[in-house]
C-alpha cells in the first residue's frame, strides 16, 4: 500500500507492506522499519508514539501537534493548485462571532493593513484589516449580525 | 448526606443545607466538588449552551437560567436570584466573572434573603471601581502607581492627564478585569482611538464603560496576595501568587511562590500588611485578592482588588494546603476564621497554566469547537480543574477557558519538570488550544531562572522557535491515517465517544442474537 503525504506542507510518500512501513520525504529525510498499531498507540522501531486526530488535518502525536493530509496518489486530479487571484479579495470570518463595528462601506477607497470591521467572539474583538490597497466593492454584514466561520464579510478589489 | 461537622467550631454558625453556584465552565465544577466534599447539595445554573456541560452533570441539581448569551443568562440578577429560590437554596456562589463582582447582586440577594458568598456590597463597591480602590489604597497607606484618581470624563482631561504622567500610559477600565477595556498607549496619537476602543470594549463587558489612566511601570511582575477574612474581625493573608506571564493583560501561568521571594525574604510580608490595610479599611471579609505590580527594585504598588475568588486560587491552595473555597463557604455561613496569620505556611512550589481554546500560531484567537480527543495528564503532584470531555461542545459565547492544570513540587524546578511532563500527557484535540506553547514557555531560560515580568510573552514570541515534531511522529502520523484510510486501521480515531455505556452496547448485542 503506498500513500502520498502533505506533512506541514512539505509532501513525501508511505510505503506499508506487513508490518514494515518506509517514510520517504521529498527532502532526504527517510525513516524505515517495523511498527505495531494498537488504537492510538503506534510502536515503530520500538519507540512508542501516541497519535490522536483533531478536526480537519490536525493530528497529535505525542503532543506535538502536524497538520497531515494522506491521499491516494492515483485519486490526484490534475488542475488542483492555488486559484489565480485576480486581484479581488473576500474577508471571510475566521470563527463564529458578532459584528461589533463596520468601519468601511461599500465605495470607500482603502489602504493595505486599514481596519474594516470588528468581529467579537468569546468576548474578544478582534479588528479585520484590508489585505490589499483597493476598493470595497461590497458589505455583506451588518451591525449584530452573527456570523459563521468562513463567512465573507468584505469583498476589497 | 449532611457529613460536614456542624458543631464542632462551637460556634453558633449553621451550614448551608444547598448552594446555587451561578457559574459555568471549570469553577462551577471545582465549587460544585467543594459543596459535594462539605456534604452540601449543589445547584448547578446554566444557560442553553451549557445543559450538558460537566458542571450540571455533576451537580446534584440544575436550574435553568436563559439563552446562551450572558447577558440573558449568567449576567441576568433575577433569573438567578429566582432559580435559587425555586431549588430551595440558602446560599449562591457566584465564581468569578459574570455576577462575582457586582455589588447590586449582592444587595438582590440579601434582599431576597439569600446569602451571597463572598464580600459585603458596600466593600465591592469601594473596591470594584479601580479609581475608587486607588484612593482607599492611598488613605490607608498603600503605595499606588501614579495616575488620575477618577474616570476620564472626556478626551480633552485624557490628553491633559497623559500628558502630565508621561507616556507610555494605560488605559483601564473602572469596571474591569482580565484585561478587558484595557490599552496601553505609546504616544498622543494613539490616545484617542484607543480611549474609544477601551471604553467600547469595558461597556460590552461589564455595562460600564468608565475609563482612567495610569502610569505604565515598564516591565513590572504581577504579584497578588490572597487575603481571608471573616464577619468576626479575623482577617489574614496566604501569601502571594506571582501572575506575570500575562498575554493582553490575561494571566496564563501563576505561581506560589514568586520565584522573586528568594531573594527578598521580608517582601511577602511586607506586600501581605499593604494588602490587610486595604482590606481593613474596605471592610473586606471572605476571600479575596489584592494585586500589585512590582518593579525592577522589588517596589510594589498597589493595582486593584478581586473581590472574588481568583481562577488561580489552586496554586496557593496546593502551597499552603487550604481549601480557599471550603473556607469561603464556611466563612459566608457565619463561622469563625479559626486559621491564625501563624498559621499559614508555605511548602514547596505550585506552578498553575491556563488551558485555553486558542490558537497560539495566530496571535490567539479564540477558537470553540467540539473536542474529539481528550486524554488528561494525572500522577504525582498534578491537579486538573477542567470543564471539559470528550465530545463537549466549547460554546463560542463565553471565556475559552478549558481547564487549569496545576502541580505541585518540593522546588521550583521540580515544578517545572512535573508541569512539562503533565503537559506532555495531556491530549485535547479537534479545539485549537496553548498545551503545546506551555511547553515552550516551560523550556525558556529565562522562565525557568524565575526572571519573570509582565513583558515576558512579548519578548518569548520575538524569539520562539516552534519545536516541530520528529519524522519518526510523522511517519507514525502517516501510517495511522493511511490504515484508517484504508479501512484497515485499529479502532477508528476520528470518533466521538458518545457516552454510551458498553453494558448498554452488550444488552443490545444480547437482543440481537
Amino acid at each position: 500500500m503506498k500513500r502520498r503525504v502533505i506533512v506541514n506542507g512539505r509532501s513525501g510518500t508511505i510505503k506499508i507492506e506487513g508490518s514494515r512501513l518506509r517514510y520517504d520525504r521529498e527532502d532526504g529525510v527517510l525513516i524505515e522499519g517495523e511498527f505495531s498499531l494498537e488504537g492510538t498507540s503506534v510502536l515503530l522501531n520500538g519507540r512508542s508514539y501516541r497519535v490522536s486526530k483533531g478536526a480537519g488535518t490536525e493530528i497529535w502525536v505525542n503532543g506535538r501537534e502536524l497538520s497531515m493530509d494522506v491521499f491516494d496518489p492515483r485519486d490526484l486530479r490534475p488542475g488542483q493548485g492555488m486559484a489565480a487571484n485576480h486581484g479581488r479579495q473576500e474577508i471571510a470570518a475566521s470563527m463564529p462571532g458578532k459584528v461589533i463595528r463596520i468601519l468601511v462601506a461599500a465605495g470607500d477607497t482603502v489602504e493595505e493593513g486599514q481596519g474594516l470591521i470588528v468581529v467579537e467572539a468569546m468576548k474578544m474583538q478582534n479588528e479585520m484589516k484590508s489585505p490589499k490597497s483597493g476598493r470595497v466593492v461590497d458589505v455583506r454584514v451588518r451591525p449584530d449580525a452573527t456570523v459563521g466561520a468562513g463567512e465573507i464579510l468584505v469583498v476589497v478589489e | 448526606m449532611g457529613r460536614y461537622p456542624r458543631d464542632t467550631t462551637g460556634y453558633s454558625a449553621v451550614m448551608f443545607h444547598k448552594v446555587l453556584v451561578a457559574n459555568r465552565g471549570e469553577i462551577a465544577v471545582r465549587v460544585v466538588r467543594a459543596l459535594r466534599e462539605m456534604g452540601i447539595a449543589s445547584v448547578a445554573a446554566y444557560s442553553d449552551a451549557d445543559r450538558g456541560s460537566l458542571a450540571v452533570r455533576l451537580a446534584d441539581e440544575a436550574a435553568y437560567l436563559g439563552p446562551s448569551p450572558s447577558s440573558e443568562s449568567y449576567l441576568r440578577i433575577d433569573r438567578v436570584i429566582d432559580a435559587a429560590k425555586r431549588h430551595g437554596a440558602e446560599a449562591i456562589h457566584p465564581g468569578y466573572g459574570f455576577l462575582s463582582e457586582n455589588a447590586e447582586f449582592a444587595e438582590a440577594c440579601a434582599t431576597a434573603g439569600i446569602i451571597f458568598i463572598g464580600p459585603p456590597a458596600e466593600a465591592i463597591r469601594k473596591l470594584g471601581s479601580k479609581t475608587a480602590a486607588r484612593q482607599l489604597a492611598i488613605a490607608a497607606g498603600a503605595p499606588v502607581v501614579p495616575g488620575t484618581e477618577r474616570a476620564l470624563t472626556g478626551w480633552e482631561q485624557a490628553r491633559a492627564a497623559a500628558n502630565s504622567l508621561g507616556y507610555p500610559v494605560l488605559l483601564k477600565a473602572s469596571a474591569g478585569g482580565g484585561g478587558k477595556g484595557m490599552r496601553r498607549v505609546d504616544r498622543e496619537s494613539e490616545l484617542q482611538s484607543a480611549l474609544r476602543d477601551a471604553a467600547s470594549e469595558a461597556g460590552r463587558a461589564f455595562g460600564n464603560s468608565e475609563v482612567y489612566v495610569e502610569k505604565l511601570v515598564i516591565e513590572p511582575r504581577h504579584i497578588e496576595i490572597q487575603i481571608l477574612g471573616d464577619h468576626h474581625g479575623n482577617l489574614i493573608h496566604l501569601g502571594e501568587r506571582e501572575c506575570s506571564i500575562q498575554r493582553r493583560h490575561q494571566k496564563v501561568i501563576e505561581e506560589c511562590p514568586s520565584p522573586l521571594m528568594s531573594s527578598h525574604p521580608d517582601l511577602r510580608e511586607h506586600m501581605g500588611q499593604a494588602a490587610l490595610k486595604v482590606a481593613r479599611a474596605a471592610g473586606y471579609t471572605n476571600a479575596g485578592t489584592v494585586e500589585f505590580l512590582v518593579d525592577r527594585d522589588a517596589n510594589f504598588y498597589f493595582l486593584e482588588v478581586n473581590t472574588r475568588l481568583q481562577v488561580e486560587h489552586p496554586v496557593t491552595e496546593l502551597a499552603t494546603g487550604l481549601d480557599l473555597v471550603e473556607w469561603q463557604l464556611k466563612i459566608a455561613a457565619g463561622e469563625r476564621l479559626t486559621l491564625r496569620q501563624e498559621d499559614v505556611t508555605w511548602r514547596g512550589s505550585a506552578i498553575e497554566c491556563r488551558i485555553y481554546a486558542e490558537d497560539p500560531d495566530h496571535d490567539f484567537m479564540p477558537a470553540p469547537g467540539t473536542i474529539v480527543h481528550l486524554s488528561e495528564p494525572s500522577g504525582p503532584g498534578v491537579r486538573l480543574d477542567s470543564g471539559i470531555f470528550q465530545g463537549w461542545n466549547v460554546p463560542l459565547e463565553y471565556d475559552p477557558l478549558l481547564a487549569k492544570l496545576a502541580v505541585w513540587g518540593s522546588t521550583r524546578e521540580t515544578a517545572i519538570h512535573r508541569l512539562d511532563r503533565a503537559l506532555a500527557e495531556y491530549v485535547l484535540t479537534g479545539v485549537r488550544n496553548n498545551i503545546a506553547f506551555f511547553r515552550e514557555v516551560l523550556a525558556d531560560a529565562e522562565f525557568r531562572e524565575g526572571r519573570l515580568s509582565t513583558s515576558f510573552l512579548e519578548r518569548f514570541f520575538k524569539t520562539r522557535k516552534k519545536t516541530e515534531a520528529d519524522p519518526e511522529s510523522e511517519a507514525a502520523a502517516a501510517l495511522v491515517l493511511t490504515l484508517e484510510s484504508n479501512g484497515s486501521g485499529s479502532p477508528p480515531l476520528t470518533k466521538v465517544s458518545t457516552n454510551v455505556s458498553r453494558w448498554l452496547d452488550s444488552g443490545r448485542e444480547e437482543l440481537l442474537r
